[in-house]
């Protein structure tokens, strides 16, 4: 165990109040606009056919709108928080991780595009299953394809619903109405044994959040998820798009920048404890923590608190507290000149002020002296000498030193492959392996270029999509508006990121609050604070955009597969209306309820969600769409093997003592790869073995009367 | 009455078959390269190879084939991908019914 003294204590929240209160107004005006577009989508509902229009916008949608509302649908909540935060933990291994999203366009929504609308046109279909139904005059097959979306789509739900509250948190979270608003919260359900462990704050934004999107999607149905996913869509170009200047000032190039990466070796993680001299005397959160302290040697070492650490009043001491140690000498050199300067900036006075409140300074005075000599050879930027009233307040017992499982003590990992990997993602069932193969060794870069642009093709939630635009010339235009659409998103992403990592070192433990965290940063680099409520305002919009297009997806899956078309077919229009408003309330409800106490590994849960729909999706799709052969065993059993398939693999990883959402790998391939190879194998075997499909089918969804 | 194949299901087909010789000539290419040129061995030198001052592995695997790509993608949406008459939207204002019907009957 190692004791180091430290002194001199940081609390400020990533958002300096001036964003915060920018963040307020965004959100604010936010709200409004999207209620705006509710009604007016509201107002379309009437005087056409209730579900057609409801779910799916009467196959109507011009070139902008499909264009948008199926690029900001693709790029979820993961684009602008897990995706970053990959970048920032793995650096430029994350080009080729993300590369083929360079043929995501054209291979999402041309692959099934033009055909996957006409066969929707043909069948009078509305939903996927209804699709699948349809075109094998198969109910079961229906009922089956609307369990597992349903199954798939509200685990993920729940992760996206988190997404978006974290996000808004981190957003408001400096504003004065938010901490009182959280404050009263806190108080409201103190005592509730199921809100135990929750925090105020992320309840207050999970209820906002919540309740926005679940009312503007229930409201104004498709066109409302539509119009909104065009204003959010272009919300995030704008970000991305004033972010990628801003970083490249801000590092000096991308020479120096790329340079500086080239020698960074990955940090260490350290756990332990905190003690406090005196009992904090209210409730003080701790974030954004720097220790410092120079050795025997004359060596600087510099320590970042992770994530932020809530204290009741009276506490003396925070146990399982996680440090990040900076190891690369020129990162901790260049930190602590930035730890110096801000020493001197009004903001640093602010800071010292929190601090002094929140841990008791009026008792000061019966600080032990032994212990300031210990500070006076550890450093931090706040020293004694210069701010009389910061004095050493805590003693930092690290327990624990963890190296990276690969890639520890070596420069270069993080401008080359398979790049490094910390050791709070091993719990890998294969951990040995992993670490020897690294973040990204040659068979899951295979697997993520199927991933991306393969499975995205059997995402059940883009296929629907696919369903709504109004003619083949808005398809063509629209995979030439998105092609250039990611473009200018994903690769400024990982330049952007990459480049995180020099202007927000000791992130690791907390890289998911990197987007944010890097917003306020570039913008007060340039004076701008109030700019980061527009930034990051991007991946909010990115959420929700995405959460409102899965709300709908299943409440047309409950309302129109499950209930009008197979218990109550002659259900009249109003009672479908009202039954289809009631179900997206309850299911964004439920959604809502989870995600108070969501399950862990978030990002993990929606990968797991993307590779399961793509297994069981894609390859029953492609033949129905394709193969005249295709009948509703084949498909039917394709769609069972991948999910099965897929779901082994995970299953595998349990019963060997792993996570659930870390699946084992086979051949060195994840489960996308496995799943979909199962599925095409089973749809290529089980059809030839099974009846021919009838000629009547054949006939409607691959002829056309002759003219002559 | 006679039938012919569904020109929709025609050139749809032709065109996912050159969009998959797309997608695989990305891969074939992206993969590989990266893998030859930014991939090291543990403990292995690093020798820094910029280019436009990122690495040239990103550079050559994975940012010029993204834009070749876009603008092969975009060719193919101009010159390639057939504008089909898809079944007129008119006709669906009565879908939800038609099909009601016809799964009751």
């Amino acid at each position: 165990m190692k004791d180091v003294g430290m002194g001199g204590v940081s609390v400020s929240g990533i958002l300096a109040v001036t964003a915060s209160n920018a963040a307020i107004w965004t959100f604010g005006i936010y709200t409004i606009a999207v209620f705006v577009i509710a009604a007016f989508a509201n107002r379309l509902l009437q005087g056409k056919s209730f579900l057609s229009e409801y779910f799916l916008g009467s196959r109507g949608l011009g070139m902008w709108a499909f264009a948008l509302t199926f690029a900001a649908t693709s790029a979820s909540g993961g684009s602008f928080t897990g995706f970053p935060a990959k970048i920032y933990t793995h650096g430029w291994i994350l080009a080729l991780w993300i590369s083929s999203y360079m043929v995501y366009p054209i291979c999402t929504m041309g692959l099934l595009g033009k055909r996957v609308n006409q066969v929707a046109r043909k069948s009078g279909s509305i939903t996927i299953p209804d699709v699948l139904r349809d075109r094998f005059e198969s109910p079961a097959f229906g009922i089956v394809a609307m369990l597992l979306i349903v199954f798939f789509l509200s685990f993920n739900l729940i992760a996206q619903f988190k997404a978006g509250s974290v996000l808004l948190q981190t957003l408001i979270e400096d504003a004065e109405i938010f901490q009182s608003l959280s404050h009263t919260c806190g108080l409201m359900i103190q005592g509730n044994s199921f809100f135990e462990g929750v925090e105020p704050g992320y309840f207050c934004c999970l209820l906002s959040f919540g309740i926005l999107v679940i009312l503007y999607t229930t409201y104004g149905g498709f066109h409302a998820v539509v119009w909104t996913d065009v204003l959010q869509g272009i919300v995030m170009v704008f970000g991305v798009a004033i972010m990628l200047p801003l970083t490249l000032s801000q590092v000096g190039g991308m020479r120096s920048g790329t340079e500086l990466m080239a020698k960074m070796i990955p940090p260490r993680i350290a756990s332990g404890r905190l003690d406090f001299d005196q009992a904090t005397d209210q409730p003080v959160t701790l974030k954004d923590l720097w220790f410092g302290r120079t050795d025997e040697d004359g060596e600087q070492h510099l320590y970042r608190l992770s994530r932020s650490i809530s204290l009741p009043a009276g506490a003396t001491s925070a146990e399982n507290v996680t440090f990040v140690e900076l190891i690369t000498p020129e990162e901790i050199d260049l930190q602590w000149k930035r730890l110096e300067e801000n020493r001197s900036s009004s903001s640093a006075t602010k800071v010292q002020e929190d601090i002094t409140g929140a841990v008791g300074s009026g008792e000061r005075d019966a600080l032990n002296l032994a212990e300031t000599e210990e500070i006076a050879k550890a450093y931090w930027p706040f020293d004694a000498d210069s701010n009389p009233s910061v004095k050493p307040l805590m003693t930092v017992h690290f327990d624990e030193v963890q190296e990276y499982s690969y890639g520890a003590g070596e420069p270069g990992n993080y401008v080359s492959g398979p790049a490094p990997m910390g050791p709070s993602e091993a719990g890998r069932t294969d951990e040995d392996v992993a670490a020897a193969a690294g973040f990204l060794p040659l068979g899951m870069a295979i697997s993520f270029f199927f991933m991306w642009a393969i499975s995205g093709t059997g995402q059940p939630q883009y296929m629907v999509r696919l369903m709504a635009f109004k003619d083949s010339k808005t398809l063509r235009r629209a995979i030439i508006t998105v092609t250039i659409y990611y473009g200018l998103i994903y690769f400024p992403l990982v330049i952007i990121f990459c480049y995180s990592r020099i202007l927000l070192p000791g992130m690791e433990n907390e890289a998911d609050q990197i987007m944010p965290a890097m917003a306020v940063t570039l913008t007060e680099g340039v004076g701008h604070g109030w700019l980061a409520g527009l930034l990051i305002a991007a991946p909010f919009a990115a959420v929700m955009s995405t959460v409102d297009s899965f709300l709908l997806v299943i409440s047309s899956a409950l309302v129109r597969d499950l209930y009008q078309r197979n218990i109550h077919p002659s259900a009249s229009d109003q009672t479908v209306k009202r039954l289809s408003y009631l179900t997206t309330l309850i299911i964004g409800s439920i959604a809502l309820i989870f995600a108070i106490n969501p399950p862990k590994f978030l990002q993990d849960i929606i990968v797991y969600v993307g590779s399961g729909l793509a297994a069981c999706f894609l390859f029953p799709v492609v033949a129905l769409l394709y193969w005249k052969r295709s009948n509703v065993w084949g498909c039917l059993g394709s769609m069972l093997v991948g999910f099965s398939s897929h779901l082994m693999m995970h299953i595998a990883s349990w019963l060997q003592g792993g996570e659930f959402t870390n699946p084992v790998d086979l051949f060195g391939l994840g489960p996308v790869v496995i799943g979909l190879a199962a599925s095409l194998l089973a749809v290529l075997i089980i059809t030839p073995l099974t009846p021919k499909p009838s000629e009547k089918l054949v006939e409607k969804y691959f002829s056309v009367p002759s003219t002559t | 009455m006679k039938s012919t194949e569904d020109p929709v299901y025609r050139h749809s087909k032709r065109e996912a078959i050159a969009i998959l010789l797309l997608w695989g000539a990305s891969f074939l290419w992206t993969v590989p390269y990266c893998y030859e040129y930014g991939y090291r061995t543990a403990g292995e030198e690093l020798e820094l190879d910029l280019f436009w001052g990122l690495p040239s592995w990103v550079v050559w695997g994975v940012a010029v084939p993204w834009v070749v790509c876009g603008l092969v993608a975009i060719g193919m949406c101009a010159f390639y991908i057939q504008d089909d008459d898809l079944e007129p939207a008119e006709s669906l204002s009565s879908e939800v019914n038609s099909s009601e019907s016809s799964n009751s009957s």
